[in-house]
């Protein structure tokens, strides 16, 4: 049996289904997030291009809500570009742990890849990815990655241009935290799991002043080792 | 220079971060060989990170932790955690959760 990627046949194609049903539940979370950063881009006082590039572009709505207020400041350019890459920094550690996946892939292939990583597509693929066979997992992240991909541009699409009929009360942004708390839940059943939430949510709440979201990077980073000491430290006797 | 053009500068720059920390080792370090105990330590990066996006974002009102009945938002995602628990459906998790947020501020 040959180990090369399979994009193509049967099983891919299978792979391909298998991610975008795993990410369909998480759709209306991705709808409404995408919508809300649509919301804030139109408010922001940005240009249509402008906003509908910078989506594009960027596609990372925690970074693009962090500097709409700085460009729409006119802020320094070094500062928006750090403040995005601050915020941006979890997806380093995502990229980490994802690198061994797609080793084999061609630097165009990786690319495209790369920009698909986010919080919802790195979740469901570590959750599931060992389901698949290791030459289908490219695809099987592209199924998760290309489904996110389309229903948030669709979606910020659609809030740059209803900006102004959506009332902000209506806390759509809250339909993608609850995503992430479904995400997390399972995630808890056991102890390492339980430790690298609780330590890394108390240290982001111990750090949640710092600026643009500096915190997270640190917090993450601290759950990590807490997984790794809790994973370590001896079963408790019955 | 002038602001649209800036603007374009600025907006190219935030994109490149994306690229850049989403591409760190998946496109440019693919080659690195991470200490296997790193790899092994990395398999609970997603629950350090969901705890560290969620937790923040539920607890803390004004800039202080808020474990009052007034937290509305705690409270729904707390419900909606113990339906995912206890059902494992994400959607209908985001219904009841998104329902209950809702609920509580059309009466509040």
């Amino acid at each position: 049996m040959s180990d090369a990627i399979l994009w193509r046949g049967e099983a891919a194609r299978a792979a391909f289904r298998a991610g975008y049903l795993d990410i369909a539940p998480a759709i209306p979370a991705t709808l409404a997030w995408g919508l809300v950063t649509g919301i804030a881009m139109a408010q922001s006082g940005l240009t249509l291009p402008q906003a509908y590039g910078l989506g594009l572009l960027a596609f990372a709505g925690s970074a693009q809500l962090a500097v709409l207020p700085l460009l729409a400041s006119h802020a320094p350019t070094f500062v928006i570009v750090l403040t995005a890459l601050i915020v941006n920094m979890r997806f380093v550690i995502y990229s980490a742990a994802m690198k061994s996946e797609f080793v084999r892939l061609s630097f165009r292939q990786r690319l495209g890849i790369a920009y698909l990583i986010g919080d919802f597509p790195f979740v469901l693929f570590e959750r599931s990815a060992s389901q698949h066979e290791r030459r289908l997992r490219p695809v099987y992240f592209l199924g998760i990655g290309l489904s996110n991909l389309i229903v948030w541009q669709l979606a910020s699409l659609v809030g740059l241009v209803a900006a102004g009929r959506v009332p902000p009360e209506w806390g759509l942004d809250f339909a993608g935290m609850v995503a992430l708390v479904a995400l997390l839940v399972p995630m808890l059943a056991n102890r390492p799991g339980f430790a690298a939430c609780a330590i890394g949510g108390a240290v982001g709440v111990a750090l949640d002043g710092l600026p643009a979201h500096a915190g997270l990077v640190i917090a993450t980073l601290a759950g990590i080792i807490a997984a790794v000491v809790a994973e370590r430290l001896p079963p408790r006797v019955a | 220079m002038n602001q649209a053009l800036l603007t374009w500068i600025a907006i190219v720059g935030v994109s490149l971060t994306t690229i850049a920390t989403r591409g760190s080792f998946v496109v440019f370090g693919s080659r690195l060989q991470l200490h296997p105990q790193i790899e092994k330590a990395l398999r609970f990066a997603p629950a350090a990170a969901l705890g560290a996006l969620v937790l923040p974002a539920l607890l803390l009102r004004h800039g202080h932790v808020d474990f009052s009945l007034a937290n509305q938002r705690l409270i729904a995602a707390f419900i909606a955690a113990l339906i995912m628990w206890r059902f494992k459906s994400m959607i209908w998790t985001i219904v009841v959760g998104m329902g209950i947020a809702t609920l509580m501020r059309l009466m509040s």
